[in-house]
């Protein structure tokens, strides 16, 4: 019996699966939008509904491809033209459900489709469900006339999978010219894996034909797994007056649904085979979704990973640059030289520290312009430095992307991501000046107290400041090649010996060490900012992290829930 | 001037294919080359036929059109489905026949001798439906579709309006509006009314399609009106001999129309403006430590000017200090392979600058070009990057500083230099000569004075030297303003030659991209796609 356990259950799985989105371009992701949007379709439309009432009359939706006669079919069952046939193709667009007067309360209350709204009558016309009470059909049996599988009209087909998905019996019709059609039997794989209750009908067969045609069809049907399922022949045959087929031909039809519809345990039996196959279907469809679900996370991860190596890539190379000594080369260099004197000035310097100080000291103190040029040209130096690290990642990132299928989509969607950020100039501008400060007042607070600070004043703190950014870019691993012994060593010695005087060695070291490390830090701190537009793209994608998880474990408990209570009860085994 | 033929036509889509191949993903262009090789083919072979393919979806009745046409059972027919799995041929009028029908692939093959004489020429296939569970029946229609003369789809009144016949083909082929026939079969199965309104159903679904007013021919294998309609269709087509060329322009016309985005815009006139070449080649001379070497020259300038100015006594003071020029290796501009300088290589924030200059400067000379030609402009602008620092050092190597020469004021300071120092001598000789008298008590020599109280040799001593030093201070600030000048030159010289390597590495391979684009925009044109001219 419907039970709360199942229910509850289905409506959790329905809630997992509306919420799982499947928004990266994926092989398989197109696919799985829909095969989620039909689930939880079904589950509203049908499973949730039906459970709640299994003993409700039975629907049988008459679908199958465009032509091949399901409104005639419906018309003549009820010996009457409530369903607009004709040669024009599509001809039915929107549903007709016709039932016994008794069985409409149910049908127009919308406990079944809920989301198809009921139109009024027949000239309300649009979209909706059309529920028309017919005296002649047996109470317990309902039949719907649903649009075709196969036009050009694309709608039809959505609208004829829902009520398909909503059917307690399918009564598909094809026909002579048909039956081998790649589109059908595409929906009858469908209908043999949820094991929804089946009945073939075998419209408009040439006279003479039917001998071959239905012992082919017959056995395609058991090639495909769906031996034994009713198979009703109709021939070819003129239309009366009123465009329906002879009483006679639909009698073997209407004589089967007419037993379905008296017999309570036959209709019960069909109602459980298809619900019950409905819900059993739901595990491997909704692994289905949980592995694509899987796909869409592990795809973020992989788009973010390429994300993050291409940033560090360059935070690494970064390090290197400021490590190596290579950054304080050039017109910074040139610079400096011209602040502090010439190359070979500096040779011999060594012995000469203290005149050497003073000989900065008063350069500075004397020249703060040239001091300010240094400090700008190194900042300048800094920035397109930084900038480079910047642009070869997002360059890298974005390349990484192109090559990933989702990826490409979303480049495509935000095509500025392959360049930097277009304010990132004046970042990297602050963010090199406030390093130049936090160096300022690193010596600041190192020289708090000495005797030289108070003697030398506030060019004194400039003059230190720099000489520390000097040894922070050009004294760690300094590898002098050819000229750069001559002029470039000296000069950085020169800074170190300044410092060293000044501080001692201990803490010259400390000093550098501190003020590199606070360099890469902010520069790490800027990629970071970079790279997060990325992840915000991906954020925006809207993929979270356990959608495959929370779809399995939903899963898991209809299935237990399904197992613990079954559907099929011993008095319903098979229709 | 008459209208391109198809030949001319393809030859400009090999040009397109040739200009673009190092340009554009080779996924786009698959379809371009095998539409050329399957042109080549296909005029090479007998245009004396024409390959006429009955299409449809399983039970349209095509092979009871085939058998009908054909005059015998042929082609398998049946209700079974579906029916057809493979192609069968009937050729009337059989001469030379053979080569086309290997090209076609199609094996099981009917020769069909007198019969209708106004068929000769006819080459009819009965393709395998599109639309059953046999998947390979499907990829056997669509390789015999892409290769047929003329189509003729066969619809039935049950499926006419089934989405795979339209979404899947009659779009596809929309642009073969002149090699496509429609024909409704089985229209003996409606009434007259229902065949009206079904037509006039099918003619809307054509339009929706892309082949309004074509034509829908109403036939039917057991009754009125017969094949009539669609035989006059066809023998029309096979005495016109012109389906195969037809075809041909229509694939033509679907091949150009998918590639014209990749050429829409018009081309730029330049791949570098002169603000990116400026911004370029600033960013290079950086790079290229130009402002060492102009700082360099500058000195070397005062340093040489001093040299052969400065006050002769204390010239040797000069000649122990290097010159600047020289400690970087600078300085020979005529040797014919320049020595490689001793400036230092580029520092990372130099490389970066010269990659944010290169980067920039594809991007403005792109911006203008559809997406993939922006990737080919970054891939040329950046293809001589591992050359460039070479290139830089030999292009200041080999610049003409403007100091190897010496000056001529140099030479008449120098001379009046000596001069004066020799005034300066010749009257310490004479003061020495006058001390020595003295001290070997000899009568002093008469000594002409100057304004009558200065003696002469006094007067030459301290003249000299005064002069000497004087001249030498005067020299000064010349030298210095003349320094300045020759580190301008120098600086705009040694930006002539960046500007030279700027032209040569990174603008030449541009305007390569530049030039195939406009090849290939022609070649579109030419083509048949339908771009504006300019």
């Amino acid at each position: 019996m419907a039970d709360a356990g199942l229910g509850a259950a289905l409506t959790r799985l329905r809630d997992a699966v509306t919420a799982t989105r499947y928004p990266l371009a994926l092989p398989g992701s197109g696919a799985a939008a829909s095969l989620a949007k039909a689930t939880a379709g079904q589950l509203d439309d049908y499973l949730i509904p039906r459970l709640a009432r299994l003993d409700a009359p039975l629907l049988a939706v008459a679908g199958g491809s465009t032509g091949a006669g399901k409104s005639t079919l419906v018309n003549s069952i009820v010996r009457a033209p409530v369903s607009v046939a004709g040669a024009r193709r599509p001809t039915t667009r929107a549903p007709v459900l016709v039932c016994h007067p008794a069985d409409a309360a149910w049908f127009s209350e919308a406990n079944l489709l809920p989301r198809l709204g009921r139109a009024g009558s027949a000239e309300a016309g649009g979209v909706g469900l059309l529920v028309l009470p017919v005296a002649v059909l047996t109470q317990g049996v309902a039949l719907l006339d649903s649009p075709d599988i196969d036009s050009v009209e694309e709608d039809n087909r959505a609208l004829a999978e829902q009520l398909l998905a909503a059917a307690d019996l399918w009564l598909f019709v094809t026909t002579a010219v048909r039956y081998a059609d790649a589109v059908p039997w595409e929906l009858l794989h469908a209908a043999r894996d949820r094991g929804t209750a089946v009945a073939i009908i075998l419209n408009r067969v040439p006279p003479g034909a039917e001998a071959e045609v239905a012992p082919h069809l017959t056995e395609m049907l058991e090639e495909h797994g769906l031996g034994g399922v009713p198979l009703f022949v109709l021939d070819e045959q003129r239309l009366d007056q009123h465009g329906l087929l002879s009483e006679q031909a639909v009698a073997p039809l209407r004589d089967w649904l007419d037993s379905l519809a008296r017999s309570a345990a036959a209709r019960a039996a069909v109602v459980r085979q298809t619900v019950d196959g409905a819900v059993a279907a739901l595990v491997p469809s909704t692994s289905r979704l949980a592995e694509e679900a899987d796909a869409q996370s592990t795809a973020v991860v992989a788009l973010a990973g390429s994300v993050d190596s291409a940033y560090r890539e360059s935070e690494l190379s970064v390090d290197h640059g400021v490590r190596d000594g290579t950054l304080f080369r050039g017109e910074v260099l040139a610079r400096w030289q011209e602040l502090v004197g010439t190359g070979e000035f500096m040779r011999n310097l060594q012995a000469r520290v203290g005149r050497l100080r003073d000989r900065i000291v008063g350069a500075f103190t004397g020249k703060p312009k040239q001091a300010d040029e240094v400090i700008v040209a190194l900042e300048s130096h800094l920035v397109t430095f930084v900038h480079g690290a910047a642009a070869d990642a997002a360059e890298n990132a974005a390349a990484a992307w192109r090559a990933h299928p989702a990826g490409g989509d979303l480049l495509a969607a935000h095509p500025t991501l392959s360049r930097v950020s277009p304010d990132l100039d004046a970042r990297a501008d602050r963010m090199v000046r406030d390093w130049q400060r936090g160096v300022l007042e690193l010596v600041r607070d190192e020289s708090a107290g000495r005797l030289f600070a108070a003697k030398f004043s506030a060019y004194a703190v400039n003059a230190l400041g720099l000489c520390l950014m000097v040894v922070v870019f050009a004294a760690t691993a300094f590898i002098p090649t050819g000229a750069e012994i001559a002029v470039g060593a000296g000069a950085t010695v020169a800074a170190q010996k300044v410092l060293e005087a000044i501080f001692g060695d201990d803490a010259v070291r400390r000093l550098a060490g501190q003020a590199r490390q606070d360099f890469l830090t902010r520069v790490h701190e800027l990629l970071k900012e970079e790279a997060a537009r990325f992840h915000t793209v991906l954020e925006g994608t809207g993929v979270e992290d356990g959608g495959g998880d929370r779809l399995r474990a939903a899963a898991a408990a209809v299935d237990a829930a399904r197992r613990a209570d079954p559907i099929s009860g011993p008095d319903g085994a098979a229709a | 001037m008459s209208a391109p033929t198809v030949v001319e036509r393809m030859a400009a889509l090999e040009r397109f294919t040739a200009a673009t191949a190092r340009r554009l993903p080779g996924s786009d262009l698959a379809p371009a080359t095998s539409l050329i090789g399957r042109a080549g083919e296909r005029l090479a072979l007998s245009q004396l036929h024409t390959v006429v393919a009955l299409a449809g979806a399983t039970g349209t009745g095509k092979s009871s059109i085939f058998n009908a046409l054909a005059g015998v059972t042929l082609s398998q027919t049946g209700v079974r489905r579906p029916t057809t799995g493979e192609a069968h041929a009937c050729v009337w009028g059989a001469d030379h026949a053979e080569p086309l029908l290997d090209w076609l692939g199609v094996t099981r093959r009917h020769f069909r001798d007198g019969g209708e004489p106004d068929l000769s020429g006819l080459v009819l296939l009965d393709l395998p439906d599109f639309d059953s569970v046999q998947v390979a029946h499907r990829a056997e229609a669509d390789r015999l579709l892409s290769v047929v003369d003329l189509i003729v789809w066969v619809l039935h009144p049950q499926k006419y309006a089934d989405r795979v016949q339209h979404a899947d083909y009659l779009t596809r082929f929309h642009r073969h509006r002149d090699i496509t026939v429609v024909a409704l079969n089985a229209v003996d199965l409606l009434s007259a009314a229902d065949a009206e309104e079904c037509v006039s159903d099918l003619h809307r679904l054509l339009a929706a399609d892309g082949l309004g007013d074509l034509a829908v021919l109403p036939t039917s294998t057991v009754g009125p009106p017969g094949l009539d309609p669609l035989v006059k269709a066809i023998r029309q087509a096979v005495f016109a001999r012109q389906a195969a060329v037809r075809r041909l322009e229509a694939d033509l016309a679907d091949v150009t129309a998918a590639l014209a985005p990749t050429v829409a815009p018009a081309p730029p006139k330049a791949a570098l403006d002169a603000d990116a070449t400026r911004t370029l080649t600033g960013a290079l001379a950086g790079a290229a430590g130009v402002p060492v070497v102009t700082a360099a020259v500058e000195k070397a300038y005062v340093h040489r000017a001093r040299k052969a100015t400065g006050w002769p006594l204390l010239r040797w003071i000069r000649r122990t200090r290097a010159d600047p020029l020289e400690r970087l290796h600078l300085g020979d501009h005529r040797a014919t392979v320049p020595a490689a300088t001793s400036l230092s290589p580029a520092g990372p924030a130099a490389q970066a600058g010269v990659a944010k200059a290169l980067r920039e400067a594809a991007d403005r000379a792109g911006a203008a070009l559809p997406a993939p030609w922006q990737d080919a402009m970054l891939a040329a602008v950046r293809a001589h990057r591992d050359d460039l620092p070479d290139a830089l050092d030999r292009a200041v190597a080999s610049t003409d500083l403007g100091v190897a020469r010496k000056r001529w004021w140099w030479r008449v300071v120098g001379l009046l230099q000596w001069l004066f120092t020799a005034v300066a001598l010749v009257g310490l000789l004479w003061l020495g000569v006058r001390l020595a008298m003295e001290a070997l008590a000899l009568p002093p020599l008469r000594t002409p004075k100057v304004d009558g109280w200065l003696p002469m040799p006094t007067a030459l001593l301290a003249g000299g030297l005064l002069a000497g030093l004087l001249l030498a201070i005067l020299v000064r600030p010349v030298v210095r303003i003349a320094a300045g000048a020759r580190r301008r030159r120098a600086a705009k010289r040694l930006r002539d030659s960046i500007a030279g390597v700027v032209k040569d590495l990174v603008e030449t391979p541009a305007t390569a991209v530049l030039t195939d684009y406009a090849t290939a925009r022609t070649a579109l044109r030419d083509a048949g796609a339908p771009l504006p001219s300019r």
